[in-house]
């Protein structure tokens, strides 16, 4: 209302305009917003739906969860599906193991793009965009072609069974989106800023680390939890290249819990919560920098 | 390697005729010190710099991607028997990957499986992006919420979904009827389940484009008289066609590669109704350990992965 008058205030030929322009801020408060929150809260309730049922069973002692007349809200709670994994089960040795393996990955994974990255960007050469285009090529193979021969390496390269081979392969199957989310956030910080540090008396190493780097944190935190993610969420790597139990990943012991015989589900849906949290927390904590990065990185050609 | 920074051009190639220099850390060596030369500098040549730099991850790719895959063609060719690489049988194992009513079967298992998960998984993350893009009340809640099934693994989605759709103990009015043991409904739920974590990146993407969508422009296009849907056709969708693209691309060599998700919740069953070439591939590597079949499927699934991309990369162009 204020907007409206004060383009009133502005005259006649503005206010046309103005009205206009208003209506999509103005209109929401009707008939149009309630079907965008009802879109919205189905989309909820689909995405929603599988999770809390997982959780609801989670709480549920096992007379409760195997009953032919299930209740989404547990009669009598329990925690005793929680001590069970947290204490008696290798599940949190399984997320410590992911976590550590995930972080070592990423961090890998970004010292050798963001250098590519700045390369891409500021220090073009003939033939360099076919040489991108290769590396961005790579992520057509498909995961499962490679999964033989990459056994093959890890034995004959003694690394069979480490956390070091797991981090390589990682490592290696997300570099290219990497190198491609973070050009194009180099792209987007105009050069000026580097040449005048440089002029300044830094190196180009210097400017790079001490004005570039800054300015390309919400781009580093988007690459960070879009590698992570897909880490963290893996299956085929972590089950060819380890096999010791002690070593495995998350999903993996899922898995192999799966597919034991006699699947308690109270104890399995508390471990699937269990590795579920602290992927929800840190999506939680960086999803701003995630829209930023999907921006950069792939609404660009 | 000292005073290379001094002199553009010269001393640039000889840098670069060396041929490991690989390392970053060659610039702290260099000198800071003539500044003047600047401006210049930063444009001469810098081929081997940039090469440098990009070298790691030309090494890791190499190794990791390249190797492996020229591997993999060659144990297509060859005989093999477990561990070991027997004789040189041609094309044998993609006559047997391609050639059978079985493998044709698979083809347009994994077909209509991709495609399906394509036409509802777009346009849903397409509009889910646009309602998430209006200003409204709780859209960080909303956004957080819709966003969730991303960090979803496909292991624990197989499990989430195979729990919820449980004929016997699940919440959903099922009447005892299952739906991983009818083969059309045991497709769909897979469907549901794929579709179920892969909206969400779509819809990220599109939210990320739509923010790029000029507000003037719309504001015009509303003065003009434009209504939603004109708006959303002829000036919303035109801006962000590429990411369009880009989405159907990465999600179409996603649901091709698909095994994790397909072996967890389904195994293919029943009777092989939800077998699809990447789960092929999977299962003759490593559960028959028949490896030069399983390279053979997952080389033609590496063929259709360059021939959908291609096909995408080249709409893209023309549409430019």
């Amino acid at each position: 209302m204020t907007m409206a008058n004060s383009a009133t205030a502005r005259g006649n030929t503005t206010m046309a305009r103005r009205t206009a322009a208003d209506r999509p801020r103005g209109r929401p408060r009707g008939s149009t917003s309630r079907w965008v929150y009802v879109g919205l809260a189905a989309a909820s309730v689909l995405a929603l739906t599988p999770i809390l049922w997982a959780v609801s069973t989670s709480l549920k002692p096992e007379s409760l969860v195997i009953n032919a007349d299930p209740t989404w809200i547990p009669t009598n709670l329990t925690f005793e599906n929680y001590r069970i994994v947290l204490n008696e089960s290798m599940f949190p040795r399984y997320v410590l193991n992911t976590f550590l393996v995930a972080v070592a990955a990423v961090l890998f994974t970004l010292v050798c793009a963001l250098p590519a990255a700045y390369a891409a960007s500021r220090l073009p050469f003939r033939g360099q965009r076919a040489m991108l285009f290769c590396i961005l090529t790579t992520t057509m193979i498909p995961g499962i072609a490679i999964l033989v021969p990459t056994y093959y390496l890890a034995v004959t390269t003694g690394l069979y069974d480490t956390f070091v081979i797991l981090v390589i392969v990682y490592a290696a199957w997300q570099v290219p989106s990497s190198v491609w989310v973070l050009r194009g956030f180099v792209d987007s910080v105009p050069v000026d800023i580097e040449e005048a540090a440089r002029i300044d008396g830094c190196s180009r190493i210097g400017a790079f680390l001490r004005v570039l780097m800054p300015i390309l944190r919400p781009g580093i935190g988007g690459a960070f939890i879009l590698a992570f993610v897909n880490i963290w969420n893996d299956f085929l790597i972590a089950s060819t290249m380890v096999s010791t139990d002690e070593r495995r990943l998350v999903s993996v012991g899922l898995y192999q819990y799966l597919s034991d015989t006699g699947v308690i589900w109270g104890q399995l849906t508390a471990a699937v919560v269990v590795t579920l949290l602290p992927i929800i927390v840190l999506f939680t904590v960086l999803s701003r920098y995630l829209t930023a990065g999907l921006a950069a990185g792939a609404t660009k050609g | 390697m000292g005073g290379a920074r001094g002199a553009p051009v010269p001393q640039r190639t000889a840098v670069g005729q060396t041929p490991d220099a690989p390392d970053p850390r060659d610039d702290q060596r260099r000198p800071s010190a003539s500044r003047p030369a600047a401006q210049r500098r930063w444009r001469s040549s810098s081929a081997p710099l940039s090469i440098g730099l990009t070298a790691p991850v030309l090494v890791l790719v190499a190794l990791v991607s390249v190797v492996p895959i020229v591997y993999a063609t060659r144990l297509s060719l060859f005989e093999t028997q477990f561990m070991n690489i027997g004789e040189f049988i041609g094309l044998d194992n993609f006559r047997q990957a391609l050639g059978t009513s079985a493998a044709r079967a698979d083809i347009l298992r994994t077909l209509v499986y991709v495609s399906v998960s394509l036409v509802v998984a777009v346009p849903l993350g397409l509009a889910l992006a646009l309602m998430l893009n209006l200003p409204f009340r709780f859209r960080a809640a909303f956004r957080a919420v819709i966003f969730l099934p991303w960090v979803v693994s496909q292991t624990v989605a197989a499990l989430l979904w195979k729990w919820l759709l449980n004929p016997d103990y699940g919440p959903l009015p099922l009447g005892s009827f299952d739906p991983f043991a009818d083969s059309v409904m045991a497709m769909g739920a897979l469907i549901l389940a794929n579709v179920w974590i892969s909206y969400p990146l779509a819809a990220m993407l599109f939210l990320a484009a739509l923010q790029t969508v000029p507000g003037e422009l719309l504001e015009a296009a509303e003065v003009d008289g434009a209504g939603k849907l004109r708006r959303l056709v002829s000036v919303i969708l035109p801006t962000i066609k590429s990411t369009v693209l880009i989405v159907t691309i990465m999600l179409t060599l996603f649901f091709f590669n698909m095994v994790t998700l397909v072996y967890t919740l389904t195994a293919g069953g029943p009777h092989s109704a939800t077998q699809t070439l990447s789960l092929q591939a999977f299962r003759e590597s490593f559960q028959f350990f028949h490896l030069g079949l399983g390279a053979a499927y997952s080389i033609v699934l590496f063929g259709f992965n360059i021939l959908f991309g291609a096909a995408y990369v080249r709409v893209l162009r023309s549409e430019k």
